[in-house]
């Protein structure tokens, strides 16, 4: 009964914050099934393309595909600040308000130079959005993968304002775990495009389908 | 279901600071503002862009004749930004964020407290106010579509001469299309699925309200770019926008572009919010095997939008690319592939027609046991229906792709799938028919919708066994026997079921009795011109009609001209119902708490529906549909046997 008692309650219902914590979770789920079947989607483009070669027209001109090293840099990074969040929320739930501020900001700094890497990576690329199908595919994985960024340095830098404000505490630490879970599947999602992107780039797929002769503009 | 209303004193509840007045930034935040600002941030980006984009476009070969599209894509994209952080949606966020959680002021605030009808108007979380919302926004979609498909007909049917040009008309039938599609995906899962599904399981809200005035508010800004493409050349295509012909298209086509990558936004977002109230939301007592029907539809349709909506956007977002920012995921010169298209639109495109006609099966199933006042015929058959059209959904798409010679290989597990999606549906009609079997009828219009619905549903649903077919649809494909098809599953079914079941919880959405007699004959009036309409263009297609034509051969001529007198009448009879709605939400009988005499609990609490949908929250003690009504059938078998027991001579 006094278990019950202290628990914390949500302000706007007066439910147990333990009810709310589980309804958020499942939403994170849901959001997570629905963000992993938009990255399937560019996965499949991925692979699709890669394998017909339609046209010879998968490789960026001069096969300037792009350097391997900063896909992974970028995973390193997203990966080594999940770790560090994951981190942050075992020692709030065991009640260490201070080392859970220390790493959080640490993992939300590092967040934040991931998706400036990100950008940079981007705007270096040696070929351009049109130049292929390969191209194409490419900047929009690396696109995604600064939109997840961005969210996940709000995110990261949330939790760590809400803590200091006292609204995320070692009796109710639900949202950093929940964004410690959405970091993981972000990260899972950028290793698998780092995956793609430098393991599969040289189509061998020769017996595509020529499609006519269509062009972009309809001339 | 009988229901128990237990009361518990509330707990004190710690609150936060109150920053400022309840509702802080809101309080200032209405559609006006979101209007203004949508505006000015649009009008912005396309004065500071026209600077940067079209130069960046000519300047670079690659980019040729891209810059613009861009610069329109910039447009649209800062009007939906600016239209929803004028309307207070970044508001929410923000002070998480910062910490300035809401207090219970805060949340009455946000949900409409005392505010009137101005809270439609506003960033409004209570699912009543969003439900209501929906309908008026649907209803809206309709006219606008119907007015579009008016103006199709008219053209058929005008066969001695051209009403519109070409490509004008090309503009009408891809954004009456898509304009009907939307609005038969929100029909039901928008107006009912927010405002009835929290009430019916016993919930006091749904679980995260602020999301429901998101995903509605989301598909508020996500209709005025796709209205904007008639203006801007059109989308010519159909609504499918097959590739290549989507990436040389007219700049109307990124209006088209940024609304389906909105409005798939909003129908996740939805989502979400229904799966997640559905699943840790219900009344006490209420298990999985009391959770009424209705909201069982409602749950299968929002997985079927959740899984499926992201593929559908990102077809959007890669043609929109081609289109603006000169990427080739569809261009075959440059290594982009038309097939990669269409398996993506399909994973969703066909999902979507369950995703519109499982709620309003699902409402039909909820309302005929009110309206025959016995048990629904084996429960467990419909819920393996709906499972089982959501597990094949997804496992059905290629029968949109024979005759594009993608993979001939696929065709016939494809047909097997597709023909196989049949047996699941049918236990839902078999539910129907069951239920209908020796039970004491209430003719009121929500039943009746049901036998319009089962008629629309078998007649589509038998065709749609036909298209399946490979060798049948290499014939069919591109006829008009495959349009009165899908009018049939998606209008017979859906429109028509949806119109039962709106009539059927008008009284506890608007307090309000419907006017039946006036609404009757609407609803016959359309549901009969319906069949002439389509009945007709399935002989037009029989006969070998291709669609998407403006002009045609002679030997069509009649069965258009029959199709277009029938599609008058449906607007005629669409209109007699539409001021049946209109008049009696204005001035109706005042509704009972519950009319219809329903066990389910959103007819236990009164009429207006409080702010808190309960005065306590109810505990369900009892199973599903009990009313108590003996099958006549057991009943005098249950007699004979006792009186043989008894040793009664007869």
């Amino acid at each position: 009964m006094s278990a019950v008692a202290t628990e914390p309650l949500y302000p706007p219902t007066g439910e147990p914050a333990s009810v709310n914590a589980r309804r958020n979770r499942l939403g994170l789920w849901m959001c997570i099934a629905s963000d992993i079947t938009g990255s399937v989607a560019l996965w499949i483009s991925y692979l699709y393309l890669w394998s017909l070669n339609v046209n010879n027209g998968w490789a960026p001109p001069k096969n300037a595909f792009a350097p391997a090293w900063p896909f992974w840099a970028i995973f390193g990074g997203a990966l080594v600040s999940t770790v560090l969040i994951w981190a942050a929320y075992k020692r709030l739930a065991a009640g260490h308000r201070g080392a859970f501020l220390g790493l959080a900001t640490l993992g939300s700094l590092l967040i934040l130079a991931t998706f400036v890497a990100d950008i940079v990576q981007l705007s270096t690329f040696p070929f351009g959005p049109g130049d292929g199908a390969y191209a194409s595919v490419t900047f929009w994985m690396v696109l995604v993968v600064a939109f997840h960024l961005s969210l996940l340095s709000f995110l990261t830098l949330g939790i760590t304002l809400r803590t200091r404000a006292g609204r995320i505490t070692p009796e109710n630490p639900s949202h950093a775990r929940f964004v410690a879970m959405y970091m993981t599947w972000v990260t899972v999602s950028i290793l698998i495009g780092a995956i793609l992107t430098t393991a599969l780039t040289t189509s061998t797929g020769t017996g595509g389908p020529a499609f006519g002769t269509f062009t972009s503009q309809g001339s | 279901m009988s229901a128990t209303l237990t009361a518990a004193a509330p707990p004190h509840v710690p609150q936060p600071k109150q920053h400022g007045k309840p509702g802080g930034f809101l309080r200032h935040t209405n559609i006006f503002t979101g209007l203004v600002t949508g505006i000015v941030l649009a009008a912005l980006t396309y004065i500071i862009g026209s600077h940067w984009f079209v130069p960046w476009g000519t300047q670079n070969s690659t980019y040729n004749q891209v810059g613009f599209q861009a610069l329109i894509m910039a447009t649209f994209i800062a009007w939906v930004i600016g239209f929803m952080a004028g309307i207070g949606a970044f508001a929410g966020p923000i002070r998480w964020m910062l910490g300035h959680d809401l207090t219970h002021d805060d949340a009455e605030y946000m949900a409409g407290k005392h505010q009137g009808n101005w809270r439609y108007f506003k960033y409004t979380t209570d699912h009543k106010v969003v439900g209501i919302q929906y309908l008026v926004m649907t209803m809206v979609l309709f006219a606008v579509g119907g007015f579009l498909a008016m103006m199709i007909r008219t053209q058929l049917g005008v066969t001695w001469t051209s009403v519109f040009q070409p490509n004008f008309y090309n503009s009408i039938i891809g954004t009456h299309g898509i304009v009907m599609v939307i609005a038969m995906i929100i029909v039901v899962s928008g107006p009912l699925g927010n405002f009835i599904v929290p009430i019916m399981i016993g919930a006091r809200d749904m679980a995260f309200p602020r999301l429901n005035a998101l995903s509605f508010w989301l598909l508020f800004a996500a209709v005025p770019p796709l209205v904007a493409n008639l203006f801007m050349g059109g989308i010519r295509d159909g609504w499918t926008v097959y590739q290549p012909l989507g990436a040389q298209a007219p700049i109307g086509m990124i209006g088209y572009q940024i609304c389906i990558i909105t409005f798939a936004f909003s129908t996740g977002i939805a989502s979400v919010n229904l799966i997640t109230t559905i699943v840790t939301m219900r009344a006490r007592g209420m298990t999985w095997s009391r959770v009424p029907i209705f909201a069982i539809g409602i749950l299968a349709s929002s997985i079927m939008g959740l899984i499926w909506f992201p593929m559908f956007q990102f077809s959007q977002i890669f043609s929109m690319s081609d289109l603006a920012l000169g990427t080739s995921f569809f261009l075959p010169t440059r290594g982009g592939s038309v097939w990669l298209y269409e398996n993506i639109f399909w994973l969703l495109g066909h999902p979507e027609v369950y995703v519109i006609v499982v709620p309003a099966s699902a409402a039909l199933l909820e309302l005929m046991v009110v309206y025959l006042r016995k048990p629904l015929f084996s429960y467990k058959l419909a819920i393996a229906g709906f499972a089982g059209v959501v597990g094949i959904s997804s496992l059905v798409w290629v029968h949109h792709m024979y005759m594009t010679g993608f993979a001939p290989s696929v065709g016939y597990p494809f047909m097997l799938s597709t023909e196989l999606i049949s047996i699941p549906f049918g236990f839902i009609v078999l539910v129907m028919l069951g239920t209908i079997w020796r039970g004491k009828m209430w003719t009121r219009l929500p039943m009746l919708a049901v036998f319009a619905l089962l008629f629309d549903k078998v007649v589509g649903g038998i065709t749609g066994v036909y298209l399946s077919d490979v060798p049948v649809d290499q014939y069919m494909h591109g006829s008009m026997f495959v349009v009165a098809h899908f009018h049939y599953m998606l209008m017979g079914a859906g429109l028509f079921g949806a119109m039962g079941a709106i009539v059927y919880w008008f009284p506890k959405m608007t307090g309000r009795m419907f006017d039946e007699k006036i609404g009757q004959i609407g609803f016959w009036t359309a549901f009969l011109a319906f069949q002439v309409t389509f009945m007709s263009m399935f002989v037009a297609g029989l006969q070998g009609m291709p669609r998407r034509v403006m002009q045609f051969d002679s030997a069509f001529r009649v069965s258009n001209w029959i199709s277009t007198i029938g599609a008058y009448c449906i607007v005629i009879g669409m209109l007699i119902f539409l001021y049946a709605l209109v008049s009696s939400w204005r001035s109706g009988k005042v509704a009972p708490g519950n009319p219809w005499g329903s066990k389910s609990l959103e007819w236990q609490t009164s009429t207006p529906v409080p702010l808190d949908n309960f005065p306590v929250l109810p505990v369900v003690t009892e199973d599903l549909y009990n009313y108590g009504i003996p099958d006549p059938y057991i009943e005098t078998e249950e007699r004979l046997a006792q009186d043989d027991n008894e040793g009664v001579v007869v």
